[in-house]
């Protein structure tokens, strides 16, 4: 049983309100992420549930249980935090067998668990070593084995992969995923990175300033945002406004089959992501397309991304073909079926 | 397999003076040091050995060290020394703990606190030394209040705190000196990395008393360590306290070198040296296993 819900929590910082109002379910054996950019108060969220941090409003309850007043010794939670910190007076089996030894579990059974959590976090052989002779990433390996091993209700990973580098990163990404699907542990992520919570949870919340904008599956909230701000998160570049009229679409950029919407008339801001719209180089005969001129191109490795002009404004656009340059006149196509409206603006 | 961290990499590949660069340009401190130091040590084991032509004594032997060593004086000196520097350096030392301890979360909120804990640290010894006369004799400020307030009838009752059997004059004066010197290294290390090995342990399920023990005693051990060596080492030399605040008799070391240096008698110099030696050998002991405590703990992250 692992099951979290956070109602109506307020946070302040003196008279700074950081967190307000906010609502959010993590069912048992899910990962839920909740991403946000720095400063969003992410990890606060977290220190709360932690009970490292008191809330000023609302009410947090594990296993149906409110923790309210209830110290984090006595928590049914356990947290991984973004720097290792693991006590540097400890070799790395004393390090994971903490928690347990703490619990009075006898030293037998204690080396047992350890012992598991070793293979499972694949630190076998390391279990002598002293902290100071570790990587980062095996440092934060043996963080997280560290909190698996007390089987908490709810495990809660504070950004523990940003001080990784890209490779490392990745693998600890694969290696908390294998664990969280074999070990069907609850588990809340906080991350700022989009790739990281769209591949590893069940579930995305995303945080701007402070509140929930929006909580679904990754796909629901790449590519259907619930508003401009999320679409921008996500990366999102091209918004135009335009207005409904008869299930067509009609803006600067052309008039695009949308099927019935409500809101006849009304104006509405429309976003569509960079690499669903097609380019090609403008031939004699029109593709039909909207006419435009490259600015600007950026190769970004598996993809290159242009900027286009054109007489409605510019467009950024990702492909994966090569060949595009500066100044290059080009036809851009933007697929109705991608473009995303928003309500009424 | 991930690559063993390297802290120092940076440092590695930074482009800078070698071994030999970085000497001739220490030199010239260096030679300072060693000229006045080093130098005065030679001269004065020189002296110790018992050439001191000035009294006529010409012959280098290691009798005068024999004749320190040998003397019933020296012993009680010696244990007397000791047990002041332990003493005081352990009552410091625990007082600091607790000190820093309720201090830790109150300091990183104010400076102002910081601030007062630095004060103490630029008094001299000297000073606190006959502020303790004036508070602590017999008829001091503390006597005078407790007659005042009826605690006892005359000064006379009052306890003998200064010049007194057991150096308590001395060991307070140390203690109040040096807890803030020991509190603020066992400070820098909390607000390095104590108080989030603190809220790791609290969220894995460590009582307070755990906490304690298993978390903030090991991370502090070698702040407190360091620090409880550098001050026994410092009040096992010091010689104008207990000149001020001991006993005629038994002296502690310092006082009792002083003593023997000073002496009208020129041919009880060389004794008087020789004892000096016997101190600086004990301090020298003490600051070598500070660094190796110091060593040992930045080996393991932690910065003092």
């Amino acid at each position: 049983m692992g099951d979290l819900r956070i109602e109506k929590l307020a946070i302040d910082y003196g008279a700074r309100a950081v967190i307000q109002g906010l609502d959010l379910d993590v069912h048992d054996g899910e990962m839920v992420s909740l991403l946000g950019p720095s400063g969003a108060g992410k990890t606060t969220i977290l220190k709360a549930v932690a009970g490292l941090l008191e809330p000023s409003g609302g009410n947090i309850l594990i296993d149906g249980h409110s923790v309210r007043g209830v110290p984090p010794e006595k928590r049914n939670a356990v947290m991984v935090f973004q720097k290792p910190l693991l006590f540097p007076f400890m070799n790395v089996s004393q390090n994971i067998g903490f928690g347990l030894r703490m619990r009075g579990q006898a030293g037998g059974e204690t080396a047992r668990h350890v012992d598991h959590i070793l293979a499972l976090t694949r630190l076998e052989g390391l279990s002598r070593r002293k902290v100071h002779e570790l990587s980062g990433g095996q440092q934060q390996r043996v963080a997280l084995a560290r909190a698996l091993v007390l089987k908490p209700s709810i495990l809660l990973l504070d950004e523990p992969l940003s001080n990784l580098d890209a490779t490392l990163r990745q693998r600890m990404r694969e290696l908390i995923q294998t664990i969280q699907s074999e070990t069907r542990m609850t588990m809340l992520f906080v991350t700022h990175d989009q790739s990281e919570a769209l591949m590893l949870s069940h579930r995305v919340a995303l945080l701007l300033d402070g509140r929930l904008r929006q909580v679904g599956a990754p796909r629901q909230l790449f590519h259907h945002p619930a508003d401009p701000e999320v679409a921008r998160f996500f990366g999102g570049k091209n918004f135009f406004q335009g207005h409904i009229q008869n299930g067509m679409y009609h803006s600067d950029f052309g008039v695009f089959a949308v099927g019935p919407q409500d809101g006849n008339g009304h104006l509405r801001t429309a976003t569509i992501r960079p690499e669903d719209i097609r380019i090609v180089p403008r031939r004699a005969e029109s593709s039909g397309g909207l006419a435009g001129r490259i600015v600007k191109t950026n190769f970004e490795g598996s993809a290159t991304r242009i900027v286009v002009a054109c007489s409605a404004g510019e467009l950024v656009v990702l492909t994966s073909q090569d060949g595009f340059l500066p100044g290059q006149e080009v036809e851009v196509t933007v697929p109705p079926d991608k473009l995303r409206l928003f309500p009424d603006a | 397999m991930d690559s063993p961290s390297r802290p120092d990499g940076d440092a590695r590949t930074r482009r800078g003076p070698d071994a030999g660069g970085l000497v001739l340009l220490l030199l010239p401190a260096l030679a300072v040091v060693w000229v006045l130091f080093g130098g005065g040590l030679a001269l004065g084991l020189v002296q110790a050995l018992g050439y001191l032509p000035v009294a006529g004594l010409g012959e280098l032997s290691w009798g005068h060290f024999a004749r320190v060593l040998t003397d019933p004086d020296f012993i009680r000196s010696l244990l007397l020394t000791f047990y002041i520097a332990g003493t005081s350096t352990s009552i410091a030392a625990g007082i600091s703990i607790l000190t820093a301890l309720l201090l830790a979360s109150l300091v990183e909120r104010s400076r102002v606190i910081h601030f007062m804990f630095q004060v103490p640290l630029t008094v001299p010894h000297l000073v606190i030394a006959v502020a303790a006369v004036f508070m602590l004799a017999p008829a001091g400020l503390f006597s005078r209040a407790a007659v005042a307030l009826g605690w006892i009838q005359t000064s006379a009752d009052f306890p003998l705190l200064i010049n007194d059997t057991w150096g308590v004059g001395i060991i307070l004066t140390y203690v109040w000196k040096e807890v803030p010197f020991i509190t603020m290294m066992i400070l820098a290390v909390l607000r390095q990395s104590g108080n989030a090995l603190l809220d790791v342990g609290r969220t894995l399920k460590a009582s307070p008393w755990q906490r304690f023990r298993y978390i903030t005693l090991p991370t502090i051990f070698p702040a407190v360590g360091a620090a409880s060596l550098i001050v026994f080492a410092y009040t096992f030399g010091a010689f104008e306290v207990p000149f001020l605040l001991g006993r005629t008799y038994p002296m502690t070391l310092p006082v009792w070198a002083y003593k023997n240096y000073s002496d009208i008698d020129l041919l009880a110099r060389p004794e008087g040296i020789a004892t000096g030696i016997v101190i600086a050998l004990v301090v020298m002991l003490a600051v070598v296993l500070a660094q190796m405590l110091t060593k040992a703990a930045r080996k393991r992250g932690v910065i003092l």
